[in-house]
Formats: C-alpha cells, sequence, structure tokens
C-alpha cells in the first residue's frame, strides 16, 4: 500500500477564504500547494445556534489533532472560535489573517515540523 | 453554481484513517472543479475523527453501526442539515460530496463484512465494498426528510475504489454539479 501522505498540518480556515470574494486570497489554493489541510470555519452570516453547532464540531476535531502533535493554525478571524477551543482546553493557536496569497504562503511555509511529523517521520509535508 | 457540501476528508487529508491520505492535505481534483464551476464550498465534519479518532482502525459499517456511533452522526447531521436548510431557503442548488468505499460517508459505495471484528488481521483488498450509503449519509438523509427537505445530488470521492481514475473523478463531479 501507498505511504500515507499526509502532512500533520491543518488550518482552521475562515470561510472567506475558503470561499474567497473575487479577488480575495484563496486559502484552499495556497493550502493545497503549501501542503496543509484545511478545517473549514463556518460563515460569518450564519445565525448563532448554527454556528455553535459547527464551532463546537471544530473544536473537537482540532482537540484530536493537537493531542496527536499535528500543527494547528488559523487563518482569518471567527467570532466564538477562541471560546470553543477553549472548551475542549485548547488556546487559539498561530493566526494569520492573509493581505495577500504570498503572505499567506509565506505563513504557512516557516511553521516547523509538527511534533507528529517528528515522531512519526512520515507525511508530504 | 450552487453549493457543494463535502465530505471532510476532501479539504483534510490528516482526517484520514492511518495509510488512507491520498495527498498532504487538500485533494485537489475535486476542489478544482468546483472552483473551476463557480460553487461555494461547505466542508461537512468527519464522522469519524471526533469518535473514534486519529489512530482508529480501518472499519466496515458493521463495526460502526452502534447506537452511540448513531447518536454522534445524528448530532453532526443536525448540523450540516441546518446549513442546507439555509441554502435551500436561498435558492441555491446543492449537491452532496461523499466518499465511495466509507462506512460513514458513502453515498453509492460503502463497506460491509458482517464477520469483521477482533483482533485486526485482514487480508488487503477491497472485497468489502457493497453498494450503499454509509451511516452519516443515512442519518443525513434521515434528518433532511424530517424537514421535508429533498436529499440533494450526490458524488463519491472514488480514490479508494479499484479502477479509480482522475478523469472519471473529475467527470462524475461535473456531472454531479450539472444535474
Amino acid at each position: 500500500m501507498k505511504r500515507d501522505q499526509r502532512s500533520f498540518r491543518v488550518a482552521l480556515v475562515a470561510d472567506q477564504f475558503v470561499n474567497p470574494p473575487r479577488g480575495g486570497v484563496d486559502g484552499v489554493a495556497a493550502a493545497a500547494e503549501a501542503g496543509w489541510g484545511v478545517v473549514q470555519l463556518p460563515a460569518d452570516d450564519y445565525p448563532d445556534a448554527v454556528t455553535q453547532r459547527l464551532l463546537f464540531e471544530v473544536a473537537e476535531q482540532a482537540d484530536e489533532f493537537s493531542r496527536h502533535g499535528y500543527d494547528l493554525v488559523v487563518v482569518g478571524q471567527r467570532d466564538g472560535l477562541a471560546e470553543a477551543l477553549a472548551r475542549v482546553g485548547l488556546a487559539v493557536p498561530d493566526a494569520i489573517t492573509p493581505e495577500s496569497y504570498v503572505a499567506l504562503r509565506e505563513f504557512l511555509d516557516s511553521r516547523p515540523n509538527p511534533q507528529a511529523l517528528r515522531q512519526f517521520g512520515s507525511g508530504a509535508g | 453554481m450552487g453549493v457543494a457540501f463535502v465530505a471532510h476528508c476532501v479539504l483534510n487529508q490528516n482526517s484520514k484513517v492511518g495509510d488512507g491520505a491520498h495527498c498532504a492535505g487538500v485533494f485537489s481534483p475535486i476542489v478544482d472543479v468546483l472552483r473551476a464551476k463557480g460553487w461555494r464550498i461547505e466542508q461537512m465534519p468527519c464522522p469519524e475523527l471526533a469518535f473514534a479518532g486519529l489512530n482508529r482502525f480501518w472499519a466496515v459499517r458493521e463495526q460502526y453501526d452502534t447506537a452511540a456511533f448513531r447518536r454522534h452522526c445524528a448530532r453532526l447531521a443536525t448540523a450540516v442539515a441546518d446549513v442546507i436548510a439555509l441554502r435551500v431557503d436561498q435558492g441555491e442548488d446543492v449537491v452532496l460530496i461523499g466518499v465511495d468505499g466509507s462506512p460513514s460517508m458513502g453515498v453509492t459505495i460503502t463497506s460491509s463484512d458482517p464477520q469483521r471484528g477482533g483482533r485486526p488481521e485482514w487480508p488487503d483488498g477491497s472485497p468489502e465494498l457493497i453498494s450503499g450509503e454509509g451511516i452519516f449519509v443515512e442519518e443525513l438523509r434521515r434528518e433532511l426528510t424530517s424537514r421535508g427537505i429533498g436529499f440533494p445530488r450526490v458524488v463519491g470521492e472514488a480514490h479508494a475504489i479499484p479502477g479509480y481514475d482522475e478523469a472519471t473523478q473529475r467527470a462524475a463531479v461535473e456531472s454531479a454539479l450539472d444535474g
């Protein structure tokens, strides 16, 4: 079987960078090129109840990645994220609100190797 | 144009079961089609990740088909259905992109082996693949039906299916988006 290709790098990405407006920064394309996975944060215009449900799931998944030594970052901002992460005992990871695609790539590329990658010595990133 | 609800791992292969990640992070063949056709992306949660964790074993439907996992999937399905309902109310076209072969995210092909269990030793291969939906997809169908919302068109990310071909995958996604 082909070796697992995961990068052990996960970006929590605000919706405006997952679904960028015309001329906006495409966070999915940047993540793809840099070898990062994306966890989408809820769109800003969702009702509070919907947002809270989605952020609850994001936080639980982030917790699993964090406990296994995956690198986590935040791209953009989302109200309620800090509180959702705090409920699972996580601080808000290093973050960027990128002004440009290049700035986002530089941020992602500059991250140190994740603990999980050092431990398992695997991944494509 | 419309809204594509994509399986979590389409954007994040780090959520895959061990030895299951086909690339570093974003599975571009599907995202490229969505971008080219101007579809909005909505990522669904991974049912297996938060329930069984990153160190989970490969599993078939029967191993996940428990009351506890169905409750977990139903909770996730409620959150996803909330967003689908918002988009449907806005008059958006909706497509569901699952993961064929998955015990939870399969949309046309899932995995089944009633005998699987115990010490995790089994030969490589894919005899467990059968037509059908995964458990999360069943729970999402149930939730949408209870709200009177029709089930979206579906297409499966098929990398784990024998004979996978990227051009065929792209064509299948395009076909689902075009309706």
